[in-house]
């Protein structure tokens, strides 16, 4: 059991962020970036969203593919182009200032995978269905979905310690920088209601951290998710009872 | 509903209270239904939604992220900025739901979302609605226009005990946990004391001489002194029965009026600026030393027109919520009023073709701004 609420705090300073990230987790945060990395093959165009200090892609990188990746957060994307400069992967790291919400700007049909680590917690709900809707778009068939993240455990027991324990952690960053991360209630769910063909969904830190692998299904006019826009976007309004 | 939620961000309002992002339905509102954005503060939401419902208004009502923060201290600290409206914009599925791409945005929230970025990166037109969720039904119903009252913000009595009991409530709680330990007995004098020196002062504070919080306060410290004074000569020595009552009001108007500015909707702040000059720049989130704002009260910068750049865009007459611009016989900006300025930099924000700046001040200059 496990929870990485404290990355707000840290994220204050990017240029500590990824050792103090690793050390805090005691190793785990390393370990999740190794094994996204390992699912992307050489010479893949992959888009990494909140790609914070570019530690993940850079390894992606190493390994033979070219990424986009973008932030939110001037001091990261400062950090990143400056990694990609320092390591000479101008040509194949390139760093956007944005959110998820610029994903409609990039080209449809255009990457080999998606790929993205501890940055859906930090999302509204509507923000990552908007990020997986765009995600889907951008992909190639067969593209894969590659996303790692805190995630509410299955059973209630579960998610009781999981609140106890994240607590303190929860606290602690509240006071100093006034905000905090939610987990998803569940992240491959929400992969496939985007019209995502789920593949695999690794759990681990006691049920509370989720690897999920999906890919795009192939554009037949059969598999394209439902864009209806009296549909899209009802049943999930976060709206208060008794509004309607 | 959640009354503990509500009850914690109306005593405990330096502290962020968020809501989830998402569009809300307010009544039923259909694709010509207007649609009104507001921060992620439980707060606000509370009394935005109960207001529109009494009101029997049907709009659609957007949720931004301001880091659960109200709207204008939220503008002021960039919290709720252009980002958070353009994410909401694209990613509520709103554009399914309406006709027209017209967002109302309360004009308070124009020190920190830019109007004219948010069309160009959205295509939605951006109106300033009312400072007051009261007057939105009356805006709504009369065609989108707003009379100069809507403009303004205001600090009636109302909003004086609401705002100093936001701020205040921590100060009075810590006050009391102090007496609690130390001296017990007067816990009972502390309590209402200290409640009773808040609420005559939140109300009557208008009226009390001086221009700044702390003026108005050592004026009346100074006449609690002399009665202090008076009462020890008058009674035999250390008898005096209202010595600790005294004591405790002196010292709780320090508390209330030291930074009175900085919790009225029409007054500057007066600690920002005097912490910068003292070198304190910040306190744990909040920032204030380097701010243009604190620069604009610390005398550093002042807001100048350069009034051939102007384009005639309206936006500092609409954003600003004292009242300090307005339009001349040319349509073009004048800066009527600058003494009500509070340096929120709402006009600053908008302005459309960059006529209003900041500028350093020969002091400025003198403290290292170029």
């Amino acid at each position: 059991m496990f929870s990485y609420v404290f990355m707000k705090l840290l994220e204050r300073r990017p240029p500590s962020y990824d050792r103090q990230m690793d050390r805090s987790s005691g190793g785990r945060v390393l370990q999740i970036k190794k094994q996204v990395a390992s699912q992307v093959q050489p010479g893949w165009r992959v888009l990494e969203l909140g790609c914070g200090t570019g530690e993940l892609a850079s390894m992606m990188v190493a390994g033979g593919a070219s990424v986009l990746g973008f932030d939110l957060s001037p001091a990261m994307v400062d950090f990143a182009r400056k990694r990609a400069d320092d390591e000479g992967l101008e040509q194949r790291f390139q760093v956007e200032e944005m959110g998820v919400d610029g994903m409609d700007s990039l080209e449809a049909n255009s990457f080999d995978a998606v790929v993205s680590t501890l940055v859906f917690s930090e999302l509204s709900t509507d923000e990552r269905r908007f990020a997986l809707e765009q995600s889907l778009r951008v992909l190639r068939d067969d593209g894969r979905l590659v996303l790692a993240d805190e995630v509410l455990p299955r059973s209630a027991a579960g998610r009781t310690l999981h609140a106890m324990v994240r607590a303190p952690m929860l606290a602690l960053t509240y006071l100093v920088t006034s905000t905090g991360t939610k987990p998803i209630p569940d992240l491959a769910e929400e992969v496939q209601q985007a019209g995502f063909t789920l593949d695999q969904e690794t759990r681990s830190h006691g049920d509370s951290f989720a690897l999920v692998l999906a890919h795009r299904p192939p554009r037949t006019a059969a598999t394209e998710p439902p864009m209806d826009p009296e549909t899209c976007c009802t049943d999930s309004l976060p709206g208060p009872e008794g509004d309607r | 509903m959640n009354p503990v939620k509500t009850l914690w961000s109306l005593l405990f309002r330096l502290f962020p209270c968020p809501v989830p992002l998402g569009l809300h339905q307010v009544g039923s509102p259909g694709p010509d239904s207007p649609v009104l954005v507001t921060c992620n503060f439980h707060l606000t939401l509370q009394r935005l939604l109960r207001v529109l419902r009494r009101d029997g208004v049907d709009a659609w009502l957007l949720v931004a992220e301001s880091r659960g923060v109200n709207v204008w201290c939220a503008a002021g600290g960039d919290e709720f900025n252009t980002h958070s409206v353009v994410s909401s914009v694209k990613t509520s599925g709103i554009a399914n739901k309406v006709k027209h791409r017209r967002l109302i945005l309360p004009p308070l929230a124009a020190p920190g979302v830019r109007a004219a970025d948010v069309h160009d990166q959205t295509g939605w037109k951006v109106s300033w609605g009312p400072v007051r969720a009261r007057d939105i039904a009356q805006y709504l119903s009369e065609g989108k226009k707003r009379d100069e009252p809507m403009m303004r913000a205001t600090y009636d009595w109302k909003e004086r005990l609401d705002t100093g009991l936001g701020s205040l409530f921590p100060f009075y709680l810590v006050g009391a946990l102090g007496f609690a330990v130390l001296a017990p007995t007067l816990l009972p004098a502390y309590l209402w004391v200290a409640a009773a020196c808040f609420v005559l002062f939140m109300l009557a504070c208008p009226w009390i001489p001086g221009e700044h919080g702390l003026t108005k306060v050592l004026i009346l410290d100074a006449a609690l002194g002399l009665a202090l004074l008076a009462g020890e000569i008058l009674w035999p020595s250390g008898t005096f029965p209202a010595r600790v009552h005294l004591v405790i009001a002196m010292v709780s108007l320090l508390v209330y009026g030291s930074e009175l500015g900085g919790l009225a909707s029409t007054m500057p702040s007066d600690l920002d600026p005097f912490m910068a000059k003292l070198g304190i720049g910040a306190v744990g989130n909040v920032a204030w030393a380097g701010t243009v704002r604190t620069e604009l009260l610390n005398g550093y910068r002042e807001l100048q027109l350069e009034h051939e750049r102007c384009i005639g865009c309206r936006q500092c007459y609409q954003v600003c919520p004292l009242g300090v611009w307005e339009m001349g016989q040319d349509r073009r900006a004048v800066q009527a009023r600058p003494q009500l300025c509070t340096a929120c930099r709402a006009c600053l924000v908008q302005c459309r073709s960059g006529a209003i700046q900041a500028r350093p001040t020969r002091l400025g200059l003198e403290h290292g701004l170029g």
